[in-house]
């Protein structure tokens, strides 16, 4: 009864209390971020207006709002971090965060939400951090409309730009994250939603997922990284919607898929990269309708993947279509439309006649020698490709498309 | 004239057997074990076979995993990064002290670091705690 009471009072006096807005502008009484935080208590709102604040270490530990008006800039002088969220349901918005602290040892951040839910970071800028909006043991948050701007030139000078260790329900949306090592990192992140960002020039990933599982990422785009988007030893990932394109490079990929299992692959565009989707271990995948355009190899696929589904996918322009490397598989490959099939249509029913083989002999000529590939064009190899379609030997002779689509998916 | 040849050739022949370690490329190079893109300078490894083909990791636990996996080959080396260096120097993993801290995290979630001075080991255990482990130990305790 006694704590009902005092229940009750707290809440009063909580009504009682009006939220205040403290304004912060170079000349105003409260000339800095860090004093208008001192004097703030739960529920109110700084505003800092325009103008460039040199600080660091700041600390919310109740909830609020931290409002920019007209793009304030915070300069962290490269001391250390430059906000922490140590509370819940903050809002930092309208806020520009420049040169935060860089160091090997510890992963610094220009924004940090420590142990905290019920976030939400939107339309800020960041330039020039080590790692840019680090989310450590947060539930409930929301990442959107922010810009990133990194300056990473090697693997070494920079940390991820929005990382996300022990997570659940975020939203991570309408972001532009450039030139970080990866440009959304999540480790431990489950049932989050990760849609229509923008992820470019990173030195590694657009995208990582590492141990996350029931998220969804849809409508991004991922653009020249050092590789597109890494789906590892996750569950239940839906992936939609993607633009996967120009990831070239030695060990590069639009997408690569390890150890995953029960992933959707649906309506994604997977365009000039050196493999479109590279897969190991991967079990009970759907691919469907995806679109693999000029790529070097559009998938290749290693040992370990069983029940993965390919129907109603464009093959275009591929360099190669298609590498297995394994002999045991069950995975199928019907009703999908391969630029490079030559059969026939006698019965117009818009598959084509005869079974369509997308691996070719010099695809696993390929995986024992790489160095072939100077061979790729060559009468030579036209050749040997020919007379392995008539009678395939070395090919698994259940990779083949028992109805190709004779009309390209729409 | 022969003798020249042979004299000249024979050295190239000892050259071309001998096992070295690669430098690894980093943003470039792949790791054998989980395929991800070897960026992290502080956790990398390297493996060399006695016939010398070197294999890179991007975390000394994925190493640990392909040695495991790998049991009958014979090895030349097995190297690994210093955390707390960041010149990407590799130290034979027999010599290097190891940590396991929660609060180091490794790119493949095991949280293990290695240090080739022992004392530097022991200065990042007190400051982030964590256990110390030698080469053997540290194989047994990442097992998968």
């Amino acid at each position: 009864m006694r704590i009902l009471v005092i229940g009750l009072c707290c809440m009063i006096s909580v009504l009682a209390v009006q939220a205040k807005t403290i304004t912060v502008c170079p000349s105003c009484s409260t000339p800095t971020i860090q004093k208008a935080i001192d004097q703030a208590v739960s529920g109110d709102e700084i505003l800092v207006k325009a103008g460039t604040y040199q600080e660091s270490g700041l600390t919310i530990t109740c909830p609020l709002v931290l409002r920019g008006e007209g793009m304030p800039v915070i300069d962290g002088q490269r001391k250390g971090e430059i906000l922490i969220i140590a509370a819940d349901s903050v809002t930092v918005t309208g806020l520009e965060f420049q040169n935060a602290g860089v160091s090997h040892i510890s992963d610094l951040a220009a924004i940090r939400v420590k142990r905290h839910d019920y976030f939400t970071v939107t339309n800020n800028r960041v330039i020039n951090a080590f790692f840019g909006i680090y989310i450590e043991n947060g539930k409930h948050g929301t990442i959107k409309n922010n810009v990133l701007l990194g300056r990473a030139n090697n693997e070494m000078d920079s940390g991820n730009a929005i990382h996300c260790w022990y997570a659940e329900n975020l939203t991570i949306s309408d972001n532009l994250v450039r030139r970080y090592r990866d440009g959304i990192y999540l480790e431990f992140v489950n049932k989050s939603i990760i849609a229509d960002n923008l992820s470019e020039f990173n030195i590694r990933y657009g995208l990582h997922f590492m141990f996350s599982n029931d998220n969804s990422y849809t409508c991004n785009t991922f653009y020249d990284n050092g590789a597109g988007v890494a789906v590892m030893f996750s569950k239940n990932i839906s992936m939609t919607e993607n633009l996967f394109a120009q990831n070239w490079g030695r060990s590069s990929y639009g997408l690569l898929l390890k150890e995953i299992y029960d992933a959707e692959i649906i309506d994604n565009v997977f365009q000039k990269n050196t493999i479109g989707i590279l897969l190991e271990g991967s079990t009970r995948l759907n691919y469907q309708n995806n679109n693999f355009v000029r790529n070097g190899w559009a998938i290749q696929m290693s040992g370990g993947c069983l029940d993965n589904h390919f129907t109603k996918n464009n093959f275009t322009n591929n360099s190669l279509d298609l590498v297995v490397n394994s002999r045991v598989n069950n995975n199928t490959f019907n009703g999908n439309y391969w630029g490079e099939y030559t059969g026939y249509d006698l019965d117009h029913d818009g598959l084509g006649d005869v079974p369509h083989r997308p691996m070719k002999l010099f695809s696993h000529v390929l995986t024992e020698a790489p160095e072939a590939i100077i061979l790729l064009r060559s009468f030579f190899v036209d050749l040997i490709n020919f007379s392995e379609k008539v009678s395939p030997i070395f090919t698994p002779e259940n990779v083949l498309d028992e109805a190709p689509l004779m009309q390209i998916v729409k | 004239m022969k003798q020249l040849l042979l004299s000249l050739s024979l050295p190239l022949i000892f050259l071309a057997c001998t096992p070295e370690p690669q430098p690894i490329e980093y943003g470039a190079d792949k790791c054998e074990f989980c395929r991800m893109t070897i960026v992290d300078l502080q956790h990398a490894a390297e493996v060399v076979t006695a016939k010398g083909r070197a294999y890179k990791f991007d975390a000394i636990e994925c190493q640990i995993h392909y040695l495991q996996e790998n049991q009958d080959t014979e090895f030349a080396f097995t190297l690994v990064n210093d955390y707390s260096k960041t010149t990407g120097d590799l130290h034979p993993a027999e010599e290097c002290t190891f940590l396991i801290s929660p609060n180091i995290s490794s790119p493949m979630g095991a949280n293990l670091s290695a240090f080739f001075d022992a004392s530097t080991a022991q200065e990042f255990q007190q400051a982030k705690d964590g256990k110390l482990y030698t080469w053997e130990e540290v194989q047994d305790q990442i097992k998968r």
